[in-house]
This record gives C-alpha cells, sequence and structure tokens, in this order.
C-alpha cells in the first residue's frame, strides 16, 4: 500500500510509564485512509494506552509514528492536534460547562483569542455545535450542565465535540460503551456517513463483536500489549473480520 | 500495623517533652493563669454599650479592608497561580512564580502592615495592601496546586482539539476548578476579617487601634463589647459564605 494512503503508520512501538515494564511491545500496524480500524482487547491489554500513544499525548521511547504522512515528533506534534480528534475513555468533557459549550471546544483551535475568551463564539460555530448535538439526539440538552447528564449522553457530547473539530482522523477510546446496542449502531452508522462524506479516517477501541462486525474495516487484537491478530491478514483479504469473530 | 504504633508512641513521648519545655508542666503558673483568667472575665463584665458607634465604625473600617484587601489579592494570586501550574508552563515559568509566592508568604500580615505604614503611611490603606499581600501569597499556592490536580484526561481531550494554554486555562482549569476557587476565596474572606482586626496596633487601620486602647487603658467592659462586636460580623460572614456555596456550588462531588 502506497504511504500517501495511510492515516496513520507505527513501527516497531515500544511504551512503558515512567520507571514500569513495557505496556505495549513492538506494535506496528497502518491505518487506511477513510477506513474504520478496531482495536480489540481484553482488559490491561495496553489499548488505552495504544490510542494515546497514537494520538501523540504519550511519546513513546522507540519506534516510528507517522500521522497524515507527516512524522509524529516532539514539534510537529502540536501542528497534528487539530488534525486528529481524540475521544478519552473517560470522555474528557469539562463538567462544569453546559453541552454546548462542550462541543465548541471542538472549534478552539480556529477561533483564537478575541472574544472567544469571553465565552463567545461565532455565531456559525454555535449553529454548527447545536446542529452537532441534534444530529447525536441530544439537541434538548444544549444548555444542561455535562455533570447532569448521563454516562450516554456525555459519550455523545463528546462524539459531537469531536464531530465540530472536523479532524482527519479520529481517535476513539470505547466510546459507545455506556450505549446500549441500537443507539451504539445508530451512532457507527452516523460516524460512517460523515466519514465517508469528509474522508475521515476512523480508529477506535470495541469491546461489543456485533459492532465490530458491522463496522469495522480492519480489526486489530491486543493482547498483553502486543497485536496478536488482524484482519483482514495484510494482502490477502481470504478471511474477512465477520468470518472470524464467531 | 506495629510500625504505626510505634510512630505514635514516639510522637506522643515528643509530645510531652516539648510541652514540660514549654511550662505546660508548672502547676503553680497554670492555677495563677486560671485565677487570672477568672478576674478578666469578671472585669470585662457587663460589656460596656456606649462605645458601640465607635467601636462599630472601626469595625466597618476592617471589614472594608479585608475585603478589598481579599479581592485585590485573588485577582493577583489567579495569573500567578496559572504560571505556577507545572502543566502548563516550564520549569522555569512555573518555579519563578512559585517562589515568588513562596517568598510574599514568609511575611506575616502583621510585617506587611508595618511595610505598608512605612510606605503609605497611617491608614486603612496599609492594611488594605498588607490584607492584599498575604492573600497573593497564601491563595497563589493554594491555586497552583488546585490546578495542577486538574483531570489530566480532560486537558488532554481539549487540547488535542488545537486549543492554545490560554484556552485550556479558561475553558478547562478554571471551569474545573471553579468550585475550589470560591471557597478558599470565601475561606481568606473570613479569616482575613478575623485576622486584619490586630492590624490597627501597628496603625495600619480598623478595629485593632480601639482595642489597643482599650487594652492599655485597661477598660476591659468597653474591650468586651468590641470582641462581641467581632464575633457578630464573623458569624455574619459564616452564614453569607455557607450561603454563597450553596447557591453557586452545584456540581456534586464525583
Ligand atoms: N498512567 C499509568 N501509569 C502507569 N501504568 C499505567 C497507566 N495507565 C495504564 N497503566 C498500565 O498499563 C497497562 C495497560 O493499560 P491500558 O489502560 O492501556 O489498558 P486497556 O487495554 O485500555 O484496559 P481497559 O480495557 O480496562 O480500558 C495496565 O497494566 C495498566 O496498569
Ligand atoms: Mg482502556
Amino acid at each position: 500500500m502506497d504511504s500517501t494512503d495511510l492515516a496513520l503508520r507505527a513501527e516497531g512501538i515500544c511504551f512503558a510509564y515512567r520507571g514500569e515494564e513495557w505496556v505495549l511491545k513492538d506494535i506496528s500496524l497502518s491505518v487506511p485512509r477513510g477506513k474504520a480500524t478496531m482495536i480489540m482487547g481484553p482488559s490491561g491489554s495496553g489499548k488505552t494506552t495504544l490510542m494515546k500513544v497514537l494520538a501523540g499525548i504519550l511519546c513513546p521511547q522507540r519506534g516510528r509514528l507517522e500521522a497524515l504522512s507527516q512524522e509524529v515528533g516532539k514539534r510537529t506534534r502540536r501542528s497534528l492536534y487539530s488534525l486528529i480528534g481524540y475521544i478519552p475513555q473517560q470522555l474528557g468533557l469539562v463538567r462544569n460547562l453546559t453541552s454546548l459549550e462542550n462541543v465548541l471546544m471542538g472549534a478552539l483551535g480556529r477561533c483564537g483569542h478575541g472574544k472567544v475568551m469571553l465565552g463567545l463564539f461565532p455565531r456559525h460555530e454555535v449553529e454548527q455545535a447545536q446542529a452537532a448535538l441534534d444530529l447525536m439526539g441530544i439537541g434538548d440538552k444544549s444548555s444542561e450542565k455535562v455533570f447532569r447528564l448521563s454516562g450516554g449522553q456525555r459519550q455523545r457530547v463528546a462524539i459531537a465535540r469531536t464531530l465540530l473539530q472536523r479532524p482527519r482522523v479520529v481517535l476513539a477510546d470505547e466510546f459507545v460503551s455506556d450505549l446500549d446496542l441500537a443507539l451504539a449502531a445508530e451512532i457507527l452508522r452516523l460516524m460512517r456517513q460523515v466519514a465517508e462524506r469528509e474522508q475521515m479516517t476512523f480508529v477506535a477501541n470495541m469491546h461489543e463483536p456485533q459492532l465490530v462486525r458491522e463496522f469495522a474495516d480492519q480489526v486489530l487484537i491486543l493482547d498483553h500489549g502486543q497485536i496478536v491478530r488482524r484482519f483482514p491478514t495484510d494482502g490477502s483479504q481470504e478471511r474477512s473480520p465477520s468470518e472470524v469473530l464467531q | 500495623m506495629r510500625t504505626d504504633l510505634f510512630i505514635m508512641a514516639l510522637v506522643a513521648v515528643l509530645l510531652s517533652i516539648v510541652l514540660g519545655q514549654l511550662g505546660f508542666f508548672d502547676a503553680a503558673r497554670l492555677t495563677k493563669g486560671l485565677q487570672n483568667m477568672g478576674i478578666l472575665t469578671w472585669e470585662m463584665l457587663p460589656p460596656d454599650a456606649s462605645v458601640l458607634p465607635v467601636a462599630g465604625e472601626a469595625l466597618w473600617e476592617t471589614v472594608q479592608m479585608s475585603f478589598a484587601g481579599t479581592m485585590l489579592g485573588f485577582l493577583v494570586s489567579l495569573p500567578l497561580s496559572v504560571l505556577g501550574t507545572r502543566h502548563l508552563f516550564s520549569a522555569p515559568v512555573s518555579n519563578l512564580s512559585r517562589l515568588i509566592a513562596a517568598g510574599i508568604r514568609t511575611v506575616p500580615v502583621l510585617l506587611w502592615a508595618i511595610l505598608f505604614v512605612i510606605l503609605v503611611g497611617l491608614g486603612p490603606l496599609a492594611g488594605t495592601l498588607g490584607v492584599a499581600a498575604y492573600t497573593v501569597g497564601y491563595l497563589a499556592k493554594i491555586y497552583a496546586e488546585l490546578f495542577e490536580g486538574t483531570d489530566p484526561e480532560i486537558v488532554e481531550a481539549v487540547r488535542g482539539t488545537g486549543a492554545s494554554r490560554l484556552h485550556l486555562v479558561r475553558f478547562v482549569v478554571l471551569p474545573e476548578g471553579a468550585n475550589a476557587i470560591l471557597t478558599q476565596l470565601l475561606f481568606m474572606l473570613e479569616y482575613n476579617i478575623r485576622a486584619s482586626s490586630i492590624l490597627g496596633f501597628v496603625g495600619a487601620g480598623g478595629v485593632g487601634f480601639v482595642m489597643q486602647v482599650y487594652l492599655q487603658t485597661l477598660e476591659y467592659r468597653r474591650l468586651a463589647t468590641v470582641l462581641l462586636l467581632i464575633l457578630v460580623v464573623v458569624l455574619i460572614m459564616d452564614g453569607l459564605s455557607a450561603w454563597m456555596r450553596r447557591r453557586f456550588l452545584l456540581t456534586p462531588q464525583s
């Protein structure tokens, strides 16, 4: 595969938290542009850590990481931030702000330091933030403070924030785990539409085999910090993800 | 478990040695002290209400000084503590800011008042500046630690949208810390009202001057009136801040 067709490319990534043993051991992966890659694995296998490395939040001790054909290093990390959307496992919403304000955080990268610092966002951004909440089915909660929302509603606020950011790549850490299967599938379907329309790449950690089967173009299975299986296997397409995940 | 017990025993032994050195086991002195306390209390009764207008006016000045000083100190401590937050600023910047705050904190409030009396002359202006300086030292430390404790996942998530450091302060650090910021500010205001009643002793304005006069002329019944008046103000402040907390602190502890 030509490397310009790749949204993310990792080679030989090793990562350890300060002074502890390796959490990621020699991870190599390619994420094709505009496709959905899903990562599965038991609790503690390093999914969140891998996601943070891919998002440029954690710096791996070994290996190379390329995002959108750019080498990710100390200096280039900042310029990539607005191109890569990241939804953490605990969502990272500001609890004391309203849903709408939290969604508007997605627009900060293009808003400067004028009126925004007074909490006054440009009107078109506010309209789009409201539209994103509407799309997630929680438009009526826009002026509710986040700490009053349910777990599933919070997840949808976090997704709306990422949509407003309009990134080229979305990295999502278990971002539909608090939604029931039907709603999770509906949200994923929406994400797929957006992804197709805007050539957006999508990487997510996911527990639910049914959702993975329906939405993944590529599946990586992580165990003890290593990728132990990947579907479809490089090159050969003989076994699709749905065949392997029983 | 055994080490816990050992440490507790050690502390107990240490405490009794220190108390002994400070004269706490001198029975004769302590009984004399108790007797004197009885006499003093007796001489304070009944409080002399005729000084209410004078004391009230002086106390009002103290309240004004504490309020203005606390708010000025608060406004300076916010940027200082943001600069002292290690997650947001490099080590040289945050260390310098923390050093400044620690330096300010080293000087007790009474000494600040004396310094400002020398700089701007006698009166409440010196007292207000003294309260402000003390407040900066205290709040800058508390707030810097509070800001550093901001959930890193929220900072990461918002930074990941391309937000700048200034954005993070405005939209993550301050809103996440809002409850604690307000709680500490109210605590500081209460504390300053009590603490700044002493500032009049060094000519920095407020009710302290009146207290000093009554103490030196042995007019304990008048002094009692002043103390009761301070008690009333402190109680009102307690009630006010309790109401403020109920009114503005909405986030459940989570
Ligand atoms: N901040 C940290 N400091 C030190 N060790 C950590 C830290 N975060 C995670 N770990 C360790 O790294 C390993 C992988 O953790 P990680 O959070 O990546 O797992 P995960 O696959 O996301 O698990 P889950 O499915 O439960 O979310 C675990 O053994 C964990 O103890
Ligand atoms: Mg995880």
